[in-house]
């Protein structure tokens, strides 16, 4: 009997686990997936979780990646609006949004296939976008006016709004430029243009340096003359000052001219016998006119 | 059935006798299935033990992981991910492990902006002879602003902080990485001049690089931040010689600027100096003639009432007593006494600049 239950409770859990195989099946966090009912779909499910179904003949379930998948098209020759040729590459990252719609749309929802649908519908959108502008929106030393910005997502508009129209169940999840180039013939002349530009700037180096120089230095000539004659107005300003001031004292000596003129003789005449005077008294002359009048031993004649 | 192709047997009754070992056989038999019953009881019992330990992990110390349950990420927004150490989950089908490499920093190459070349040629540094032009199938380059040509890569240094968006969101997060990175090099060169990018804003080219590729990586969620971004842009190869001229024209003139700026430096720091000296001198002169002139004043005014009082006696005085100083000072003095026959005296002079000899001082009369 208990062998019985022990019998009956292993086979009730194998049942489960054959009806859980069976009925249950698991979407992961990086899968949508789509349930056909009799080779028809029917069910979209893009939340992750495990989901009820009917056993194979009745419901069929296809999973599918829905991360973003990368994908690049051919480097290809397009015109510009002012009639450059320009290389453009674009890359795409593209996830299946929509896996009912993604699934009968390619056989089997296969992602080769939706690409090559995707690089059909880039290269005609590129084309168009690329040829509605002038080199100028591409490369561009003003930020304002470079729409390098707004040319991608105008390719990505394009493309979103044909995917949308032919209801793919694909969605866009970013795009970018990611290679710009010119025919190679034109890069050779390329080359040439940029030639005669660096000669250009190295000429323009050369008299710049020389001219620039010479500027320097004669400013620097003329502010130093400058300097040195203002210091020199300077001077005869302050020599000014001092002889005023002078002249305030001049007053004084007014009091009695005559002993001003007296003590200047004076000083002159100390200043004069300073150094090295030689000097030659006869009797008259004071302080030796004292001699004069003493008695010598001079024999009279 | 048996009966007819053994009729030697039918006669015999069905005796006990084969009975007993045939008992035994099958007691023997009911033994061993037993036993191993047995045997399959713990196997059964050590695999289930088996399936349940299966659920112990660990998570190494550069990792992190996510569990899924049936598909779905196990825990609450911020606490998806698993730290290192050990952790357990229901075994599979109804949990599932994904470990995700995290602290480790991840490097990309840019594609698209370099001449074709090989990581041998790289390394030994030498460059094949590059033709006349560029073939956009091989070799890469971008366009700046001024449309000019130049080579340019770069190299992104990052790591993965959000894994979620990283590992479940993108087939390969690496790739599109590798592709942003592309844009950012052919977008930033598209708004740069070609000097710009090659010698007077290298930094500046290199910051918007970086800036181009946060902004998209931000935009795309991918869940990495960036580490470092390394750039390296030099003129086509074909232009090698008229570029470094331009550089070394570059560096001539501004050599010239600097000489002429240590000129104007000595100059006018020269003719600072020189200016002060002469500003200074006139303030000298000034105060010394003031001076003087106050001085003499006062002497005047002293010796005004002195003068008032007898101007032939000052006189004389004054002039006697500047007279002693100055003769004890005089070098030659020489005293003429008149002659007795009141005749002028005769006095020969021989005039040199310098005695050659000083004499000594002349005998005092």
């Amino acid at each position: 009997m208990k062998r019985n239950l022990m019998t009956i409770v292993i086979g009730a859990v194998l049942i489960v686990i054959f009806a859980l195989l069976l009925f249950v099946f698991q979407v992961r966090r990086s899968e949508v997936a789509v349930v056909t009912t009799f080779g028809k779909p029917t069910r979209n499910l893009t939340e992750p979780g495990a989901y009820g179904k009917w056993p194979w003949p009745v419901e069929k379930v296809y999973k599918f990646d829905q991360r973003v998948q990368n994908f690049e098209d051919r480097f290809s020759q397009n015109l510009t609006a002012d009639n450059n040729n320009l290389l453009v590459m674009v890359y795409v990252g593209w996830k299946i949004s929509d896996a009912k719609a993604f699934f009968p749309k390619f056989a089997g929802g296969s992602t080769v296939a939706a690409q090559n649908m995707l690089e059909s519908m880039l290269r005609s959108a590129k084309s168009a976008v690329v040829g509605r502008h002038p080199l100028a929106d591409f490369v561009n030393a003003d930020a304002k006016q470079l729409k390098f910005d707004a040319i991608e997502s105008e390719i990505e508009q394009a493309v979103q709004s044909q995917l949308q129209t032919n209801n793919c169940g694909i969605e866009i999840a970013f795009l970018g430029i990611k290679k710009l180039g010119l025919p190679e013939n034109v890069t050779e002349t390329v080359f040439q243009r940029m030639t005669s530009e660096r000669q250009i700037l190295i000429s323009q180096f050369q008299y710049e340096g020389e001219a620039e120089a010479q500027k320097i230095k004669s400013a620097a000539d003329r502010q130093a003359a400058e300097t040195i004659a203002n210091a020199d107005a300077a001077a005869t300003r302050i020599r000014g000052e001092g002889e005023a001031a002078a002249a305030r004292v001049l007053p004084v000596f007014q009091q009695n001219p005559e002993l001003a003129n007296f003590l200047l003789r004076i000083s002159a005449l100390q200043q004069s016998l300073n150094q090295r005077a030689t000097l030659i008294f006869d009797e008259r002359t004071p302080p030796f006119d004292l001699f004069q009048h003493l008695p010598t031993n001079a024999p009279s004649r | 059935m048996s009966r007819d192709h053994e009729p030697d047997h039918t006669h015999e009754p069905p005796a006990p006798a084969p009975v007993t070992p045939d008992d035994a056989g099958s007691q023997a038999l009911a033994e061993a299935l037993h036993s191993s019953f047995a045997i399959v009881k713990v196997v059964m019992l050590l695999m289930v033990l088996a399936f349940f330990s299966s659920g112990f992990f660990t998570v190494g110390p550069s990792e992190k992981a996510v569990i899924l349950r049936f598909g779905r990420p196990v825990g609450e927004a911020g606490k998806v991910l698993l730290n290192s150490g050990w952790h357990w989950s229901y075994p599979y089908p109804i949990d599932e492990v994904v470990k995700i490499p995290i602290t480790e920093i991840q490097k990309v190459n840019s594609t698209v902006g370099w001449y074709a070349t090989t990581p041998e040629q790289e390394l030994s540094g030498e460059e094949l002879p590059a033709g006349a032009s560029l073939n956009p199938a091989v070799d890469g380059y971008a366009i700046t602003a001024d449309r000019n040509i130049i080579h340019t890569r770069a190299m992104l240094y990052y790591h993965i902080e959000n894994p979620i968006h990283f590992v479940f969101d993108f087939v390969s997060a690496s790739n599109t990485m590798q592709n942003v990175l592309n844009n950012a090099l052919l977008y930033t060169a598209a708004h740069f001049n070609v000097d710009d990018v090659l010698t007077r804003d290298v930094a500046g080219f290199r910051d918007a690089v970086l800036q181009r590729v946060s902004d998209l990586t931000e935009q795309e969620q991918l869940g990495i931040v960036i580490d470092q971004c390394e750039v390296q842009s030099v003129p086509p190869r074909q232009l090698k010689d008229v570029f470094s001229r331009v550089t070394s024209a570059r560096e001539n003139r501004n050599k010239l600027l600097n000489e002429a700026h240590s000129y104007e430096n000595q100059v006018l720091s020269q003719s600072g100096a020189q200016a002060a000296s002469i500003t200074n001198a006139a303030a000298a002169d000034r105060a010394r003639f003031v001076e003087s002139i106050t001085a003499e004043a006062k002497r005047f005014s002293d010796l005004l009432p002195k003068y008032e009082s007898n101007p032939g006696l000052f006189a004389q005085q004054t002039l006697v007593q500047m007279m002693g100083p100055i003769l004890t000072n005089v070098q030659d003095k020489i005293f003429l006494p008149g002659r007795a026959d009141g005749k002028p005296r005769e006095l020969r002079l021989m005039l040199n600049r310098e005695p050659p000899q000083p004499k000594t001082a002349a005998p005092n009369p």
